[in-house]
C-alpha cells in the first residue's frame, strides 16, 4: 500500500480538491514571497469552495488542550484554523515566526532572558469581545491544571518552569521563568504550542452554569478543564455547541460528518490581515492513499500529494494543468542504534568507529537521485537544509561522512577488525587500547545487525535493501525486518540506562522514518541523555551540554557547535529525508511557497485566479 | 425442529464465547506495548502509565477478560483507543455500508452465476462452456486488487468515464444519489464473485446431472427442462448454500481491497486499521460481531440445507 | 483392492457408482491423459515448472545484490524484460518468483486438503455430538476474520515463507472441512453406504473406501482452488503492506509491487507476473477439472 508521508501537526501532507471556482475573472494575484506582511499585487478573486482532503486522518477532538492519551495529530488541523497558536510558525516558506498570523505584536525578553514581556495585538474574538491577557492567564491556568496530562507537555518546560504569570494590562502579559532561556528556542519551540482560549465564554464548569473565574483556583481549573475536554470529545456536537463558535482564527467550523469530513467557512470577524478569500473549505476524508492519488490523476482533485513511487508522474500532471510544489519537510531522518541491545550488540554500536563505518557505506546521494529522483534532503547531519540560516557549512558541503567504502574498511581495520567483504567481519583484536575493538567487544564479535523498519512504503523497502547491499562491502551484515509501523512502535521502546526491558529493548537498529522538528530544530528530546525521543539511549555528556547551550544561551555559535558535533557523533545514522510533493491546479494562487510548519498550509492566503 | 434450533442456539452461544476468549488471547499475544503503539514514539513512561490505567491494560489478563465480558453483556462494546469514539457508533456507521455494497454485489453475482453455471454444465465441454470457463477462470484467478486497479486505470483515469472513488456519502440514500461512483466498486465485486459461484455451480450441477434418479425421471418422460429446474437446480444449490452462509461473516472482514482502492469506509478498512494500530476494542468488537454473524450464517445454511435436501433432514434428526 | 472380475458377491461393488479396483484406476488414468483439458493444463504447468526450476541453470542473473543504478530499465538486449525497482533482471526474478509461488501453492494446498478432508470426513461420518463439537470449533475459528489472524501472525513472527504457509493453511482448511462434511452428510444417505453398513463395514472402512473417493470431486476442485487462493492471498497481503520484503519474490508480490508503477508505464513489472500467475492457476484448474472427469465413473455414462 502506498504510504504518503503524513506528519503530526507540523508536517504537511495534504491533498486539496477544488470544485467550482466561482466568480468572474479578475487579474490573478499571488502573495509575494518574503518574510513580512505583503501587499497583494492585484485584487485576489474571492469566493469559491475548496475541498481539502485528508489521507488517513480523523480528527476526534476539538478543544485545543487535549489529554495526554490523545495523540491524533490531525486534531491540530481542525483546531488551529479556529484557534491559532500565540506564536504562529512558518511564514510563506520561511522557517521563521509569522508576524501576520501570530497573536502578539511584540515580545521582549528581559531580566537576563528570564522574563518574557508580551504585548497582544488588539484583535477580537468572533463574538466581538476583545482578546485580552486574561485569555492567556486562563489558558495558563488550565494547562497548569492538566500538567503531565496535557498532550503538549514537555518535561521541565512550560508550565513547569514558570514562576509566575502577571497581566499588568489587558494587552500585556509578563511571564517570569525559573531560569534564563535562549529566546529563539523558547519562543519557537515552547510558546508556539500555546493557543489563546476565550475566558469570557469558556470559563464554566457545566453547560448551564454561568461564566466565572473558576480557573483562578486549582479545584476550579480542574473542573473547567475536565468539562471542556469532555465537551471537546463529543463529535456529534462539534458544530452545534456554542462553545466552539467563539474563535479568533480565520475560520469557523460549519460542518462535521461522521466520516471525518468537515467544512470550514471564513470567520467574518477575523481581525488579522490574512482574511480568507475562499467562500468555503471542505476537509474531506480519504482513508487510503491509493484512492487519493487516483482522484488526483483523474483530475478530480486540485491539490494532492504525489506518493514517492509516482514521482515520475510529475510531467503527466503538469501536462494536465497542475503545478508541483516541492515541500522540504522540517525533519530529520536516520537509523536509531540501540545502545542497550543485548548480546554485545549494544557495546558494538556504542563505538563511534562502528557507526562511522556503517554511515560511510550509506550512499546517500544515490538514494536521493535514484529513489527520490532528487526530491529529498540529503541527510548530511541533524539539520535539514531548509533551515537556511541554521545549517552549517559542514552540513551544506555534504556532512562529515560522504560515501566511501574504502574509509569504512580502513576505519574498521584500524580498530582491530578483520574485514571480510561479502561475509561478516570479525573482531580480531579485542581490548580497550588504541587500535583495539573497544570496551565490551569480545573476540570474534561479528558485525551483524538486524535493521527493523516500517513496512508499506516501496521507497523505504528499496532504500533498506540498497543499504544492505552496500554494507556488505565491509562485511557488515544487515538482516532486514519490515513490520507495520504501529507494531514497530509497540516493540521498539525507549531504552536508557535506568530501564531497558528485553520486551521493548531487544532491537538493534530501527528506522522510523523521520522525526519532525519545531521551528527551532533543537536536539533536545532526541540526542540528550534520557530525552523523550532518544530511543536508543544515546548518552554523551558533551552532547548534553551543547544541547543545553542551545536552549539556554542566545549566542549564535551555540547552535553551530551543537550541529557540527552532532553530525560527527552519529547519535543516529543520518539518512535522506524525502520531500512532500504537492500537485495543485495552476489557477489556485497562494499555495507556493508553502509553509512546512503549518498544519493546514495556511489556506487563508489562497485564492483562485483566472 | 424446535429442539434442533434450541440445540443450535446453545451451541452458537458457546461459539461466540469461544471467539471472544480466543481473540482476547491472540490479541494479547502480540509483542510490544499497546500503549506505545497508540501513543507513538514520543510517549513518555508516565503517559504510557496513564494510558494503561485508563484502559485497564495493567490488570491481569483474566481480569481484563472478565471486565470486557461484563461490559459486553451490558451492551457496551468499549471505546476505540485511537479514534476515541464508541465502538458501537463506529460499527453502526460502517456496517450498513458493507451490507449495502456486499449484499447488492452478491445478489447480482448470483443472478448471473447460477444460470451461467447451469448452462455450462449442460453444454459441458462444448465451445461455449470452454470459453466461459476460460473467462471465469481468468476473472477468478486475477487478484482483486489487480482487477480493480486496472479498471480504475482504464475507466477513471484514462477514459474519464467514471469517478475513481466510491460515493463518499454516509447514508445509503446518499450513495444511491451518485450511481456513477458505484459502478466500478460494484462491478469489481460482482465479477469476481461470479467466477467463484459459477464454477461451483457448474461442478455441482454436473454431479447432480449424473445421478441415477434422474434417469428415472427422464425414463418417466419428464422433459429435460423440467428435469433441470425441478431436480437438478434444487440439488445443485447445496454447495452454494454453504458458501453463502460462510460469506455472511465476510461482512466484517469485508471487501477490504475494494474499500482500500475506492476509499469506501466500511468494516474492512475499519478493521484493517484497527489491526495495524492494535486498537483492541475495535478488534474484539469486530470479531465478536463476526462470530455472531458466522453462527447466524451457518444456522441459516444448515436450515436451508435441510429444506433443500430431505435426506439430510432425516439424517440430522436421528 | 480386488480386481473387478473376482468375487461379485460383495453387494457394494455391484453399484456402478463405486470407484474401486486396479483395473478401473488405470482406466481412469488413461481417461485423464486422453482428455484435452488435462493435456493443456499439464502442458502449461510443466512448461512453467521447467521455466522456474530449470531456467536459472541456463539463465544466470544477479538476484541478490541491489543496484539502484540499474533500476526500472525498460526491456533491452541485456535484460529481455527489463529490470525492476531493485535493479534485478525481471526474467530471473520471475523464475525465482515462480519457485516460491509453486512452493507456496503446493504446500498450502497439500496441508489444506489433507487436514481439511480428514477433519470434515470424520465429523460427517461420526455425526452426533462429536460432529457438533468439531463443527463448533470450525465456526469459532472461522468467525475470526482471516485478516486478524494474518496480522497477528505477521506481528508475532517475522513473515517468512514458512510462517506464511502456516498461516494461510490455518485459514483455508476450515472451508474444506466444512464442504467435505457437507458432502459426506449427503453421501451418508446414499444407498451403497447403507448397504455397506448392513454388511458390517466399519466406519473407517466406509470412510476410506467409499466416501472419500466419492467426495473426491469436491476435494479436487477445492485443492486446485487452494493453490490459487494461497498465491492470491499472499499477493493481497503484500498489496496491503504486510507481505515479505525483498529479496523475496513470488509472482503475486511482484504483481502488487509492480502496480505501484502502474501509471509510470513500467508494463514489464506488471503484466509478465500477472500473466504467469493467471496461466498457472488456469493450468491447475484445467487439471482439476480433468481429474474430476476421469474419476467420476457416473459421468462416463453420458
Amino acid at each position: 500500500m502506498r504510504v504518503i508521508r503524513t506528519g503530526a501537526a507540523v508536517a504537511a501532507a495534504l491533498t486539496l480538491a477544488a470544485t467550482a471556482a466561482a466568480c468572474s475573472s479578475s487579474s490573478g494575484s499571488s502573495h509575494s514571497a518574503g518574510g513580512s506582511s505583503t501587499q497583494a499585487t492585484g485584487a485576489p478573486e474571492s469566493g469559491g469552495t475548496v475541498t481539502m482532503q485528508w489521507v488517513g486522518g480523523y480528527p476526534n477532538f476539538i478543544f485545543p488542550l487535549m489529554p495526554a492519551t490523545n495523540t491524533d495529530g490531525y486534531n491540530g488541523n481542525l483546531q488551529l484554523p479556529l484557534w491559532p497558536d500565540l506564536v504562529y510558525a512558518g511564514d510563506r516558506g520561511q522557517s521563521v515566526v509569522n508576524p501576520d498570523e501570530s497573536l502578539y505584536s511584540a515580545m521582549t525578553w528581559t531580566n537576563n532572558d528570564q522574563t518574557i514581556n508580551i504585548t497582544l495585538k488588539p484583535w477580537k474574538w468572533s463574538d466581538g469581545t476583545a482578546i485580552t491577557s486574561r485569555d492567556f492567564s486562563f489558558t495558563y491556568n488550565l494547562i497548569k491544571s492538566l500538567g503531565q496530562n496535557w498532550s503538549g507537555y514537555l518535561p521541565g518546560l512550560f508550565p513547569d518552569d514558570v514562576k509566575s504569570v502577571q497581566t499588568p494590562s489587558t494587552s500585556t502579559i509578563v511571564i517570569n521563568l525559573t531560569r534564563s532561556y535562549n529566546p529563539t528556542f523558547y519562543t519557537d519551540n515552547v510558546l508556539y504550542a500555546i493557543p489563546l482560549l476565550p475566558q469570557h465564554a469558556w470559563d464554566k464548569e457545566s453547560t448551564t452554569g454561568a461564566v466565572g473565574n473558576y480557573d483562578q483556583n486549582a479545584a476550579g481549573a480542574k473542573a473547567v478543564v475536565n468539562f471542556l475536554q469532555k465537551q471537546g470529545s463529543d463529535i456529534a456536537t462539534f458544530t452545534t455547541n456554542p462553545l466552539w463558535k467563539v474563535v479568533d482564527g480565520p475560520w469557523h467550523l460549519s460542518e462535521f460528518t461522521s466520516s471525518g469530513t468537515y467544512a470550514l467557512v471564513p470567520n467574518k470577524n477575523y481581525s488579522g490581515p490574512d482574511k480568507p478569500h475562499l467562500a468555503e473549505m471542505v476537509d474531506a476524508q480519504y482513508t487510503t492513499n491509493d484512492a487519493a492519488f487516483n482522484d488526483l490523476r483523474a483530475g478530480d482533485v486540485t491539490i494532492g500529494p504525489i506518493p514517492g513511487e509516482d514521482i515520475s508522474q510529475i510531467s503527466y500532471l503538469k501536462s494536465e494543468g497542475y503545478s508541483v510544489q516541492d515541500l522540504t519537510t522540517a525533519a530529520e531522518a536516520g537509523i536509531y542504534p540501540n545502545w542497550f541491545a543485548p548480546n554485545g550488540v549494544g557495546a558494538l554500536l556504542k563505538q563511534l568507529y562502528v557507526r562511522q563505518a556503517i554511515e560511510d557505506l550509506i550512499n546517500r546521494p544515490q538514494i536521493v537521485s535514484q529513489i527520490y529522483h532528487g526530491y529529498a534532503d540529503p541527510g548530511n547531519g541533524p539539520i535539514s537544509l531548509n533551515y537556511t540560516t541554521l545549517t552549517t557549512p559542514l552540513e551544506k558541503s555534504g556532512g562529515p561522512y560522504p560515501y566511501s567504502p574504502s574509509k569504512a574498511v580502513a576505519v574498521l581495520k584500524a580498530n582491530g577488525w578483520k574485514v571480510t567483504p561479502g561475509g561478516v567481519s570479525t573482531c580480531t583484536d579485542p581490548g580497550t587500547g588504541s587500535g583495539q575493538c573497544g570496551a565490551g567487544v569480545a573476540a570474534g564479535a561479528k558485525l551483524a545487525f538486524t535493521l527493523a523498519y516500517s513496512a508499506g512504503d516501496p521507497d523505504t523497502d528499496e532504500m533498506e535493501a540498497a543499504i544492505q547491499t552496500w554494507e556488505e562491502q565491509a562485511g557488515i551484515k544487515l538482516t532486514l525486518k519490515s513490520e507495520p509501523f504501529n507494531t514497530l512502535v509497540g516493540t521498539v521502546g525507549l531504552c536508557d540506562q535506568q530501564s531497558h526491558p528485553t520486551s521493548t529493548c531487544s532491537w538493534q537498529l530501527v528506522d522510523f522514518g523521520y522525526d519532525p522538528y519545531s521551528l527551532y530544530p533543537s536536539g533536545a528530546g532526541l540526542f540528550n541523555t534520557d530525552g523523550s525521543g532518544n530511543q536508543g539511549g544515546y548518552s554523551n555528556p558533551q552532547m548534553d551540554s551543547l544541547i543545553n547551550q542551545t536552549e539556554y544561551s542566545s549566542s549564535p555559535a551555540a547552535f553551530t557547535q551543537y550541529e557540527d558535533f552532532a553530525a560527527a557523533q552519529l547519535p543516529q545514522l543520518w539518512l535522506p529525508d524525502p520531500d512532500v510533493l504537492l500537485a495543485y491546479k495552476s489557477n489556485l494562487a497562494g499555495v507556493e511557497p508553502a509553509n512546512s510548519f503549518s498544519a493546514d498550509n495556511d489556506p487563508e492566503i489562497w485564492s483562485f485566479t483566472k | 425442529m424446535i429442539a434442533y434450533l434450541i440445540r443450535r442456539v446453545g451451541q452458537a452461544v458457546v461459539v461466540v464465547i469461544g471467539v471472544m476468549i480466543l481473540t482476547f488471547i491472540l490479541i494479547h499475544m502480540e509483542p510490544g506495548s499497546v500503549a506505545r503503539s497508540i501513543l507513538g514514539i514520543r510517549a513518555t513512561t508516565s503517559r504510557v502509565a496513564i494510558f494503561n490505567a485508563t484502559y485497564g491494560l495493567d490488570q491481569p489478563l483474566y481480569k481484563q477478560l472478565w471486565n470486557y465480558t461484563d461490559q459486553v453483556f451490558h451492551g457496551n462494546l468499549g471505546q476505540s483507543f485511537y479514534q476515541q469514539q464508541q465502538v458501537s457508533t463506529l460499527f453502526a456507521q460502517a456496517l450498513p455500508r458493507d451490507i449495502f455494497l456486499l449484499g447488492t454485489s452478491t445478489v447480482l453475482a448470483l443472478l448471473i452465476a447460477l444460470p451461467l453455471g447451469v448452462y455450462q454444465a449442460v453444454k459441458r465441454n462444448g465451445l461455449a462452456d470452454n470459453l466461459l470457463s476460460g473467462t471465469t477462470f481468468t476473472l477468478y484467478t486475477m487478484p482483486t486488487f489487480f482487477f480493480a486497479m486496472l479498471m480504475v486505470g482504464l475507466f477513471a483515469v484514462q477514459l474519464h468515464w467514471l469517478p475513481p472513488t466510491a460515493p463518499q456519502a454516509t447514508s445509503v440514500a446518499g450513495m444511491l444519489a451518485d450511481p456513477r461512483a458505484l459502478v466500478l466498486p460494484e462491478a469489481t465485486l460482482t465479477l469476481t464473485q461470479i467466477a467463484g459461484f459459477s464454477r461451483y455451480m457448474r461442478s455441482s450441477v454436473i454431479d447432480t446431472l449424473a445421478q441415477d434418479y434422474l434417469r428415472v425421471c427422464r425414463a418417466k418422460g419428464l422433459g429435460e427442462r423440467l428435469v433441470l429446474w425441478r431436480h437438478v437446480l434444487r440439488n445443485s444449490f447445496l454447495p452454494i448454500v454453504t458458501i453463502l452462509g460462510l460469506s455472511i461473516p465476510g461482512l466484517v472482514g469485508g471487501a477490504i481491497v475494494v474499500e482500500d482502492i475506492f476509499n469506501y469506509q466500511g468494516m474492512g478498512l475499519l478493521f484493517y486499521q484497527a489491526a495495524l494500530r492494535h486498537d483492541f476494542p475495535i478488534l474484539l468488537g469486530a470479531t465478536l460481531l463476526g462470530g455472531v454473524l458466522t453462527v447466524i450464517g451457518n444456522l441459516a445454511a444448515d436450515i436451508a440445507y435441510g429444506i433443500l435436501d430431505p435426506r439430510v433432514r432425516y439424517a440430522a434428526d436421528k | 483392492m480386488q480386481p473387478i472380475n473376482s468375487t461379485t458377491t460383495r453387494f457394494d461393488e455391484l453399484d456402478a457408482g463405486e470407484i474401486h479396483g486396479d483395473g478401473r484406476r488405470w482406466y481412469a488414468l488413461r481417461e485423464f491423459f486422453g482428455n484435452t483439458q488435462a493435456r493443456v493444463g499439464l502442458a502449461i504447468i510443466v512448461l512453467l515448472f521447467l521455466f522456474c526450476f530449470l531456467g536459472p541453470v541456463f539463465y544466470h542473473t544477479n538476484q541478490v545484490k541491489v543496484d539502484l543504478l540499474t533500476k526500472d530499465f525498460a526491456p533491452s538486449k541485456q535484460h529481455l524484460l527489463g529490470t525492476d525497482d531493485y535493479g534485478f533482471d525481471v526474467i530471473g526474478r520471475l523464475m525465482r518468483g515462480g519457485q516460491a509461488s509453486f512452493g507456496l501453492g503446493f504446500a498450502v494446498a497439500g496441508v489444506t486438503t489433507v487436514v481439511g478432508t480428514l477433519y470434515g470426513a470424520v465429523a460427517g461420518i461420526i455425526g452426533g455430538v462429536v460432529d457438533a463439537v468439531m463443527m463448533r470449533l470450525i465456526d469459532t475459528l472461522l468467525s475470526i476474520p482471516g485478516i486478524v489472524l494474518l496480522l497477528i501472525m505477521v506481528n508475532i513472527f517475522t513473515p517468512t515463507l514458512f510462517t506464511v504457509i502456516l498461516v494461510l493453511s490455518l485459514l483455508s482448511w476450515l472451508v474444506v472441512a466444512r464442504l467435505v462434511r457437507g458432502e459426506v452428510l449427503s453421501l451418508r444417505t446414499r444407498d451403497y453406504v447403507l448397504a455397506a453398513k448392513t454388511m458390517g463395514s466399519g466406519t473407517g472402512r466406509i470412510m476410506w473406501r467409499h466416501m472419500v473417493p466419492n467426495a473426491f470431486g469436491v476435494i479436487i476442485v477445492n485443492a486446485t482452488f487452494s493453490i490459487a487462493d494461497a498465491i492470491t492471498a499472499l499477493s493481497t497481503l503484500s498489496f496491503l503492506g504486510l507481505g515479505m520484503a525483498a529479496p523475496y519474490a513470488d509472482w503475486g508480490t511482484m504483481l502488487s509491487n509492480g502496480l505501484n508503477d502502474l501509471f509510470d508505464g513500467y508494463w514489464w513489472l506488471i503484466y509478465p507476473p500477472a500473466i504467469l500467475l493467471i496461466l498457472t492457476i488456469i493450468g491447475f484448474s484445467l487439471i482439476g477439472d480433468a481429474v474430476l472427469d476421469s474419476l467420476d465413473v457416473r459421468l462416463r455414462r453420458r
